[in-house]
This record gives structure tokens, C-alpha cells and sequence, in this order.
């Protein structure tokens, strides 16, 4: 018998179909950004049929990764204002790359506090980010996570620099919550989530949970970090800022960015956090930290000293935000109804609404290859400081993203969440109801790849 | 993304009408009867399912494997590319997509290697041909043809809630559960939703197991006559099964089936 994969007819008709993203857009010499997970460039349709900017990702590598695999899974189906829209996925067959095309958005919060951080140390105008302006970020990231939250998708690496803001046009000032490269399911753990990507989240958005070894993301993860930003947009500083040399290890445990988070809040208090003592590198931390080396340290002292007085809203709601017991933490849904968003000013859909016509943040820069590598010179300098995104510059101490070879299986009945079931039974059942998401009106107006009347025509058609 | 059936690309885009099947079949079955045609599809369901369980992956991997399979061709003909090709590449994908990790490409090759010699060696005279970079393509023209839809969401789950409603004990879960896989070897994963199915299948071994639940039924909240068309699929199966002896027939069944031709010679 013979074997013929693949039908010549059919390879030729798939072929002549599908679109190249060189046919389609000009994109050379447009790179904005460089990172662990590839390369994005600035593009523009040559035919010119809209004059949107669009972002162009190449994922590192070649093929069908992992997290390849589940970036274009789940954001084929996930659809709400405040969460990066993909637009259309190229798969170039010649060089085996894989191309997802994005609404292009020209800011975002790293370079914004950026901006104020300069600003600052300038001694120029405006010192920190306007404080309607914090609000309707917090809201619209706020929004956006629920919406990942209440569809089982964690983001599990939030923090500024992926917390896009959209630049002049229809959707001015709109937050767009990106790079969830690594979001992944949590209601069906096929495989413990730690097995798989042992350390995710950039350290200083580590909720102090991860770094006692939590061996289970939670949604509680992904507050903590919105809380680290928003206590950032507060204050122009990273709230745990913490020396990045030391971060080598895969190990999740890290001694000085504890040590950073117990300088800020205070050492937990038992009766604070019951489960601490559950935790993997609890007995680490025992040996490792005395409590009354914190004894004069709090979230209140903090923002005092950042000129934010606890009798605030939005310091009472960062407290909910930054609660240290990830059981007592707030939720997204709660986070949205407190008293902070219900006083004036209220917030806006246009972030930037308050800063007048013209947007005072650049837009982004253009990457040469060569200018780059400079950068990144510049940035291992400027790094003590502040981390660069992955947006333009390699992360430097950048944590091991492999997955660890852990011989540290968990067998703590408390943690094994799978239910046992018949032969074949595709691993934990949650049978919580799962909430209807919002009904936003960018559901229905929203195909992803085509619109209505494409998909009653050729299949074939439809992917381009 | 297990959040939003109503919402998924499943329910907008990937449950068909019984008319679009027939439409895109029509080449294939112009050189098959829809038997034989269902005989193929059940075949290389059992393929991706012993190719599965040998890689050690669980049920909801192998579903979806056997959805991606029965989607592509649900829009091609059985020529376009060659199911033995396709079923393991289905495989491959449905492992990434399902966090199951990625399975390497030599442990997939010599599996499909193994079990078509001894396991399939009644339906395949000589070796499994394909090699790594032969499913490495093809995975790009399945993700092509699947239009990135790739979360598939599927019965076992609202199964597990209903049977649980009931208050029943594993014995009937246990049944449901095998008549779900069964279903795999129909088309109602292309008809149906993931919900209905689970209630049509539950509704048979309930049945089968002389369990008198019409009250519980009447009062679920479904269209009753699509519970019935998914059960009659699925009954349908098994007096097909009845008489089918495939050690005996698939040979000529695959020697019939519509084969992908070269390129024309210059």
C-alpha cells in the first residue's frame, strides 16, 4: 500500500487561499517591542482598506508551542473591551512562524509611570499620574480580569507593562489587559499548575503566597498583583521594589523580595493568616525572618510617607487589594462595587479624558536590532532601578520559564483538588456554576476572523 | 476558557446542521455509503483513542482529538489529507491545547508505530509511514482548517452534574461516561451541544439499567426531541455495531475510502 499524505488539489487550493502577513501590511522597520516571547512590529494594510495601526506579534521560535497554542485558544474565544483583541492568527508554512495580529495600542502603564518617574526626578510637571486617571485604570483592569476571572482564565503575570492604554481614535484611553501567554485554565488543573510553568509572575507582582511555594495559582494571585499596580500608579514607585540581581533561582521561594513585602506591610500575624503555617517554605520562613524586625512597618506608614492618608478610599480599597491572607483578599467583583468608584470623580471610559485634547505620553519608539542591544546595555544600569518591560527590552534577570524538574510532589490531600472518577475521567470536575459573563456590547458586534456573512461561505476562505 | 458555552466558538461557529453535513460530504459519499462512511470515522476514532490511552492521556484530551478530527472532515473530503496522518496530529494539537504538555515528537511517532502493528496490523499491512516533520505540517493546515477554534468543550462535565443531581451512585455514572465516549463515533459532537449530549446519553443507561427517572427528565429544562435525535444516534451505533465485524471489513473499507492524488506530472 502506498501513502500519499496530503492531496495535491487540496495543498494547492489551501495555499493560493491563505494570506501572507508581508502581502498584507508594512511593518519594516516598525518594530516596537522584543522580548522572551518574540518580536511585535507596528503595521499598517497596504491596501489600505483602514488607516488603524495594528500589532504585529511573531512568536519566538518556530511552530505550534504550548503556550503558543493556548494564547491562540483562549483568545479566540475571549472577547470584552478591556482584554487585547486578536484579530486574525498568519501561519507562515515556509518558515513554520506563527503571526497573531492585534489592535495596536500605544501606550502603556510601564511607560507611563515611567514618564512621571522622569518627571519627578526632573523636578518638571506632572509628578505623578492624575488621580481620576488612576481610578479609571484601576476600574477597567478591574473589568477586564473579571471578565478573565469569571471564564477560568487566570493572567498569572499582571503588572505594568502589560496593561496596554490605547492612543488617539475610537477607542482613546481604553485599557487592554495583553500578554497572557502563559493564562491558563484553572477549573480543569490537568497537571498541577507548577509543574508546568514553575515561576511566572515577574517577582515584584509575586503575591507572597507564590513565594512561600504555593503550588496552585488562584485568582487571589492576580488581585495581589492589580493591587502592586495600583499602589505604583499612586505613587510612581514600585510598592516592592526589590534588587533584582539575586533572582536567579527557579526556586519560588526569595528571601529579600519577602523581606521588601514584610518591610511595607508588616510580618503577617498568625491570626491574620491562618494558613501560613500550610504553606511549603513555611518553616523557611520561620528560620529565615524575625517578626520584630517589621514591628514598625505597615501599609499605613507606606502610603503616609507617599503623601496617601488611610482615610482615603483608594488607600482603604489598596488594603483589601494587598491583604497578605490570599483567602481574605477581595475579588474583582468586589473590588468593582467599593465605595471608591461610587465617589467623584467618578471613572471614565477615556482614562486620558482629564489631561485634555492631546495625549503628554510619546508614543512608542521604533527598535533598530543594533539599537537594541544599547538599550539593553543602558537598561542593565537602569535596571536596579526600575524593570524594564518585556514590551522593549529583554527582562534581565529573567526568571527560568522552563519547567522545573521538581522531585517535590505534593501529596498533601488538602492541595490534590482532582476528584477521582470512573475510567477515563478528564480530571477535576468543578461543579461551581460558572457565571454568565457580561453582556457587552462587543460580543455581537465582534467575529473574530470574519464577519457574519463570510462564515456562511467557503470555510477555507475564513482563515486567511 | 471553560467560562461561556453560549458564548465559545463551539456553539457560534461549530455546531452544524444535519443538511451542511450531508453538502460537504456529498464527494465522499458519491464513492461510499453514509455505512461505510460512519465505519471509516469509527475506525480512526478507536485509532485516536488507543493512540491516546497509550500516550497515557486523559479522556478529555482524547474527545478532543476525536472533535478536531471529525471538524476537519466536517469541511474536507476523506482525500484531502489521509485520516491515519491526521488522527495522530489531532493528537499532538488536542495535548497542547488541554495542558496535557507537549507530547515529543519521537514517543508520538513510535507509539502510532506500535499500535499500528499491533494493534491495527488487521487494517494495515505495512508500517506507519509518517514521520515527525509530516505531522508537524499537517498540524498547520489543521489549525488552518479548525479556524483556530480549538477549545472544545465537551459532555463530561455537565454529565458529572447531572448525574450528581440524580443523587446516583457510580454505577451509572460509569455507564453514561462509556456511552459519551461511544458518542464520539457519531456525528452528534457536530450537532449538538456538549449539554444535550450528556442528557441523551445519560437518558440510555438509564434505560439500559432499568432506572425509572422520567420525573427527573421531564422536569430538566431541554428540548426533549433533541435528547431523543442524539439518543437515536447513539442507539443507531450500536445495532451498527451489532453486525459489524471490522477485523473484516475495514481493509476494504480504507481501500475504497478517497485517496489524496500527486501532483500532476509535468
Amino acid at each position: 500500500m502506498s501513502f500519499f499524505m496530503m492531496d495535491y488539489e487540496f495543498k494547492m487550493k489551501t495555499q493560493n487561499e491563505r494570506v501572507k502577513v508581508e502581502d498584507l501590511f508594512d511593518y519594516e522597520g516598525c518594530k516596537v517591542g522584543r522580548g522572551t516571547y518574540g518580536h511585535v512590529y507596528k503595521g499598517r494594510r497596504k491596501d489600505g482598506s483602514d488607516n488603524k495601526d495594528y500589532a504585529l506579534k511573531q512568536i519566538e521560535g518556530t511552530g505550534l508551542s504550548m503556550s503558543a497554542c493556548r494564547e491562540i485558544a483562549l483568545l479566540r474565544e475571549l472577547k470584552h473591551p478591556n482584554v487585547i483583541n486578536l484579530v486574525r492568527v498568519f501561519l507562515s508554512h515556509n518558515d513554520r512562524k506563527v503571526w497573531l495580529m492585534f489592535d495596536f495600542a500605544e501606550h502603556d502603564l510601564w511607560h507611563i509611570i515611567k514618564y512621571h518617574r522622569a518627571a519627578k526626578a526632573n523636578k518638571t510637571k506632572p509628578f505623578s499620574v492624575n488621580k481620576p486617571m488612576v481610578k479609571s485604570l484601576l476600574y477597567q483592569i478591574l473589568d477586564g480580569i473579571h471578565y478573565l476571572h469569571s471564564n477560568w482564565v487566570l493572567h498569572r503575570d499582571l503588572k505594568p507593562a502589560n496593561i496596554l492604554v490605547m492612543g488617539e481614535g475610537p477607542e482613546r484611553g481604553r485599557v487592554k489587559i495583553a500578554d497572557m501567554g502563559f493564562a491558563r485554565l484553572f477549573n480543569a488543573p490537568l497537571k498541577p499548575l507548577a509543574d508546568l510553568d514553575p515561576v511566572v509572575v515577574t517577582f515584584w507582582y509575586r503575591a507572597p503566597e507564590l513565594l512561600l511555594g504555593a503550588r496552585h495559582y488562584t485568582k487571589a494571585i492576580d488581585i495581589w498583583a492589580i493591587g502592586c499596580i495600583f499602589a505604583e500608579l499612586l505613587t510612581s514607585e514600585p510598592i516592592f521594589h526589590c534588587r533584582q540581581e539575586d533572582i536567579k533561582t527557579s526556586n519560588p521561594y526569595h528571601h529579600d523580595q519577602l523581606d521588601r513585602i514584610f518591610n511595607v506591610m508588616g510580618f503577617p500575624h498568625e491570626k491574620d493568616w491562618e494558613d501560613i503555617k500550610k504553606m511549603p517554605e513555611h518553616p523557611t520562613l520561620l528560620k529565615d525572618f524575625k517578626k520584630s524586625n517589621y514591628v514598625n512597618c505597615s501599609l499605613v506608614k507606606y502610603m503616609e510617607r507617599h503623601k496617601i492618608k488611610p482615610d482615603t478610599k483608594s488607600f482603604q480599597l489598596l488594603q483589601k487589594l494587598l491583604l497578605m491572607d490570599p483567602n481574605k483578599r477581595i475579588t474583582s467583583d468586589q473590588a468593582m462595587q467599593d465605595p471608591y468608584f461610587s465617589e467623584e470623580p467618578y471613572p471614565t471610559q477615556d482614562v486620558f479624558q482629564n489631561l485634555g485634547p492631546t495625549i503628554p505620553y510619546p508614543k512608542r519608539e521604533f527598535l533598530t536590532d543594533d539599537d537594541q542591544e544599547e538599550k539593553s546595555e543602558n537598561k542593565q544600569r537602569q535596571n536596579q532601578q526600575q524593570p524594564q518591560p518585556q514590551q522593549q527590552h529583554q527582562q534581565v534577570p529573567q526568571q527560568s520559564q522552563q519547567p522545573q524538574q521538581s522531585n517535590q510532589h505534593d501529596n498533601h490531600p488538602s492541595k490534590r483538588v482532582r476528584l477521582s472518577g470512573p475510567p477515563g475521567h478528564p480530571g477535576q470536575m468543578n461543579s461551581q456554576q460558572i457565571p454568565i459573563s457580561q453582556q457587552q456590547e462587543f460580543h455581537q458586534q465582534q467575529m473574530m476572523y470574519s464577519n457574519a456573512q463570510q462564515q456562511q461561505s467557503n470555510f477555507q476562505q475564513r482563515f486567511q | 476558557m471553560a467560562g461561556n458555552f453560549w458564548q465559545s466558538s463551539h456553539n457560534q461557529q461549530w455546531l452544524l446542521d444535519k443538511q451542511d453535513l450531508v453538502r460537504e460530504r456529498q464527494h465522499d459519499l458519491a464513492l461510499l455509503t453514509e455505512e461505510e462512511y460512519q465505519k471509516i470515522f469509527i475506525f480512526f476514532a478507536s485509532v485516536i483513542q488507543t493512540l491516546g490511552e497509550q500516550l497515557k492521556l486523559r479522556q478529555q484530551v482524547i474527545a478532543t482529538a476525536t472533535v478536531y478530527f471529525k471538524r476537519f472532515y466536517a469541511r474536507n473530503s476523506l482525500k484531502c489529507i489521509d485520516p491515519l496522518l491526521l488522527a495522530p496530529t489531532c493528537i499532538f494539537l488536542a495535548s497542547k491545547v488541554e495542558e496535557f504538555g507537549v507530547i515529543s515528537n519521537s514517543r508520538l511517532i513510535s507509539t502510532c508505530q506500535t499500535i499500528i502493528k499491533n494493534k491495527f496490523g488487521y487494517a494495515y499491512n505495512s508500517e506507519f509511514p509518517y514521520r515527525t516533520n509530516h505531522i508537524l505540517e499537517c498540524e498547520f493546515y489543521l489549525l488552518e482548517n479548525l479556524d483556530c477554534c480549538l477549545i472544545v468543550y465537551q459532555p463530561y462535565r455537565p454529565l458529572l452534574q447531572l448525574v450528581q443531581d440524580i443523587g446516583q451512585e457510580d454505577q451509572l455514572l460509569t455507564l453514561a461516561w462509556r456511552i459519551v465516549n461511544d458518542s464520539l463515533r457519531t456525528d452528534v459532537c457536530l450537532l449538538y451541544p456538549p449539554y444535550q449530549i450528556a442528557i441523551g446519553c445519560l437518558g440510555i443507561a438509564c434505560v439500559i439499567l432499568q432506572k425509572d427517572q422520567k420525573t427527573w427528565f421531564a422536569e430538566l429544562n431541554v428540548d426533549l426531541e433533541k435528547i431523543q435525535e442524539i439518543a437515536r444516534y447513539v442507539m443507531n451505533l450500536f445495532e451498527l455495531w451489532k453486525t459489524y465485524d471490522e477485523k473484516k471489513e475495514i481493509q476494504g473499507l480504507l481501500a475504497k475510502m478517497p485517496k489524496p492524488k500527486l501532483a500532476p506530472q509535468r
